[in-house]
């Protein structure tokens, strides 16, 4: 725990580096002054189209399995099959573990199970751990449409927003597990909008649906994005293994205009701290686990200083990275000539 | 100025979290005053077959749904809120379908990932009577045995879903020395009849008996589970034998209303 807490927080500890001056930035280099630079950029929303499609895609993919007896994606977001190999909701599984090891019933679990885990786990690992929020989660697509409702209403200031600390859902994390260790019942399970919707679409609706429209109705009037920021332990589970993953968004401090129009559309806006002006410690910076990788920031960010990014294997592990290059002397006449020709 | 922002950022902290603490102490006690009062705990329902015991049961399922998708006879649902505790658990309506052991393999128990519908059971079974097969033709089967056969048949009796009852034999048309001449059942319901290869609808097929032993005819299990038993006097009532299992099929083709016969789950059973 504590390694992965200094994982964290070990750049937000660095002193940060001097903020560019005006001369200096990407739009400045180019002549350009903000508001031409911002005007030039068409944000084609590329990521999140990709995205939408995709997630509508996969959980389509559930319900054509079912209603047409294909053998392709069976099951739900609890536990599933994709073509033969079983896939495991990872927060379900813990409990199952946690139940499992103080009844015994552990060994009981099939191969599968095991298989399931293992898989999700590793493919949540290469791609990002909070990627399936934003990618696969049916609840992230409503919780996103109210989010946007949420803030046609903060226009109109019907609501105000205020912010809590996010670090109470690992409270509900390990809480969730404590309570299916002591009620022998997966108790989140009973509560778990992602589960309860996947088979509502998948087995048709039920009752338990009331719970999801109320949450959904709580985000859009009380507390911004409640469930997911908040409480959802799947996705704290999937956060863990976001911080040792290999896949992040890039930050380029060198391509930067400090607009911070990418943290205003970042639906884990934390994540993207080093945005603002002489907040970065590093010239490079990578989002952490909270991050879903959902692209809305590359898609607005003017100068191309967010890209999906690989992080090296040294950084993954906790060590420093040795990016911190110097400005090439070349760069430094360029600015100077141009501000001369100003 | 940064101690104060600390001492902010704590207090925020200690109140967030003392917020989940409360709430998940509420979410629990829920929990378990739902499970002293849960209904299934208490009336019943039929499962698939080699579910384990209920208690068991409620936290092994991880209410996936893998094998409602699989049953070719679309048995099993999935519970809604109503069923308290068992939420998204698997059950099966026998009055809508019933298991009629058509997979011939019990694919639901197969697919289940987290054994809370039990393979080992029906693989135990099944491998036990290969076993004793080869035994008794000295390793070498004679060509009229088919070896599947005999393990689907060992299979299918391995586990019980609930017991068939005659809580009243006045409902039972039999009983009376009554035919039945009509469809076959009211339900678009699937159904294998023993024997056959096909499936068959049975609101599309029409039959026609002298003395009603549709119960008796169509059992998947055969006449070790149920048979009809002659009272004289033109008077006739199935009776149950050990081997059933509690599958549904008899419920689901009795043509009374209410029902001559009825699953019990075993559950009941066990308690009573």
């Amino acid at each position: 725990m504590s390694f992965l807490y200094d994982l964290i927080t070990r750049d937000k500890k660095r002193k940060p580096l001097p903020a560019k001056d005006r001369s200096n930035l990407p739009f400045a280099k180019l002549g350009f002054t903000f508001k031409e630079w911002h005007d030039s950029h068409v944000n084609t929303h590329k990521w999140r189209n990709r995205r939408w499609a995709f997630l509508i895609f996969i959980n389509l993919l559930f319900v054509v399995s079912f209603a047409l007896d294909l053998s392709v994606l069976e099951g739900s977001l609890s536990g599933s099959r994709l073509i033969g190999i079983y896939l495991m909701d990872p927060f379900n599984s813990s409990q199952e573990l946690i139940i499992g090891s103080r009844t015994g019933y552990i060994a009981a679990l099939t191969t599968n199970f095991w298989i399931g885990f293992f898989v999700i786990m590793t493919f949540y690992w290469l791609l990002g751990g909070r990627a399936f929020c934003s990618w696969v989660c049916p609840y992230h697509f409503f919780a996103e449409m109210g989010e946007r409702a949420r803030a046609y209403f903060i226009k109109k200031k019907k609501i105000r927003d205020k912010t809590y600390d996010i670090t109470v859902k690992y409270i509900f994390w390990a809480g969730f597990l404590l309570l299916a260790f002591l009620t022998k019942e997966l108790v989140f399970e009973n509560l778990n909008p992602v589960g309860i919707l996947s088979r509502s679409l998948i087995y048709g609706p039920g009752l338990a649906l009331i719970w999801v429209v109320a949450l959904l109705l709580y985000e859009v009037f009380g507390i911004k994005r409640f469930w997911c920021r908040y409480v959802c332990p799947i996705g704290v589970t999937y956060s863990f293994i976001g911080d040792i993953s290999p896949i992040g968004v890039k930050f380029d401090l060198d391509k930067c205009g400090y607009c911070t129009d990418c943290q205003d559309v970042c639906l884990v806006p934390h994540e993207l701290w080093f945005v603002k002006k002489g907040a970065a410690t590093k010239e490079v910076h990578f989002t952490g686990g909270d991050c879903t990788k959902c692209g809305l920031c590359i898609d607005v960010c003017y100068g191309e200083a967010l890209s999906f990014g690989f992080k090296a294997p040294s950084y993954i592990l906790g060590g420093e990275v040795k990016e911190e290059k110097e400005l090439h002397p070349l760069e430094i006449e360029d600015s100077s000539i141009k501000k001369d020709e100003k | 100025m940064a101690a104060k922002n600390v001492k902010i950022s704590r207090r925020q902290f200690l109140k967030a979290s003392a917020t989940a603490v409360v709430s998940l102490a509420v979410v629990g006690s829920a929990a378990y005053y739902l499970k002293d009062k849960s209904e299934v705990e208490k009336t019943g329902v039929i499962r698939p077959p080699g579910s384990r015991e209920e208690e068991e049961f409620l936290f092994a399922c991880i209410k996936c749904g893998l094998c409602v998708q699989i049953c070719p006879v679309h048995a099993i649902k999935l519970a809604d809120w109503d069923h308290g505790l068992a939420y998204g658990t698997p059950y099966i309506d026998v009055n809508q379908q019933a298991c009629d052991f058509s997979c011939d393999a019990i694919q639901c128990a197969e697919t289940c990932p987290t054994a809370a519908i039990n393979f080992q059971i029906f693989k135990g079974a099944g491998n036990t009577a290969i076993e004793k097969l080869t035994q008794k033709y000295n390793g070498k089967l004679p060509p009229n045995v088919n070896p599947f056969q005999v393990q689907i048949e060992a299979m299918k009796r391995a586990d019980k879903m609930g017991i068939a009852k005659i809580p009243d034999p006045q409902q039972c048309l039999a009983y009376h020395g009554h035919g039945y001449k009509g469809k076959l059942g009211k339900t678009h319901s699937l159904l294998r009849p023993p024997g056959k290869t096909e499936r068959i609808y049975i609101d599309e097929v029409e039959v026609n008996r002298k003395i009603c032993d549709l119960c008796v005819a169509y059992c998947p299990i055969g006449e070790d589970a149920i048979r009809l038993k002659d009272l004289g006097d033109n008077k006739f009532l199935p009776e149950v034998l050990d081997a059933c299992v509690g599958c549904g099929v008899c419920q689901m083709l009795c043509p009374t209303s209410p029902k001559a016969i009825v699953i019990e789950p075993l559950k009941e059973l066990v308690n009573a």
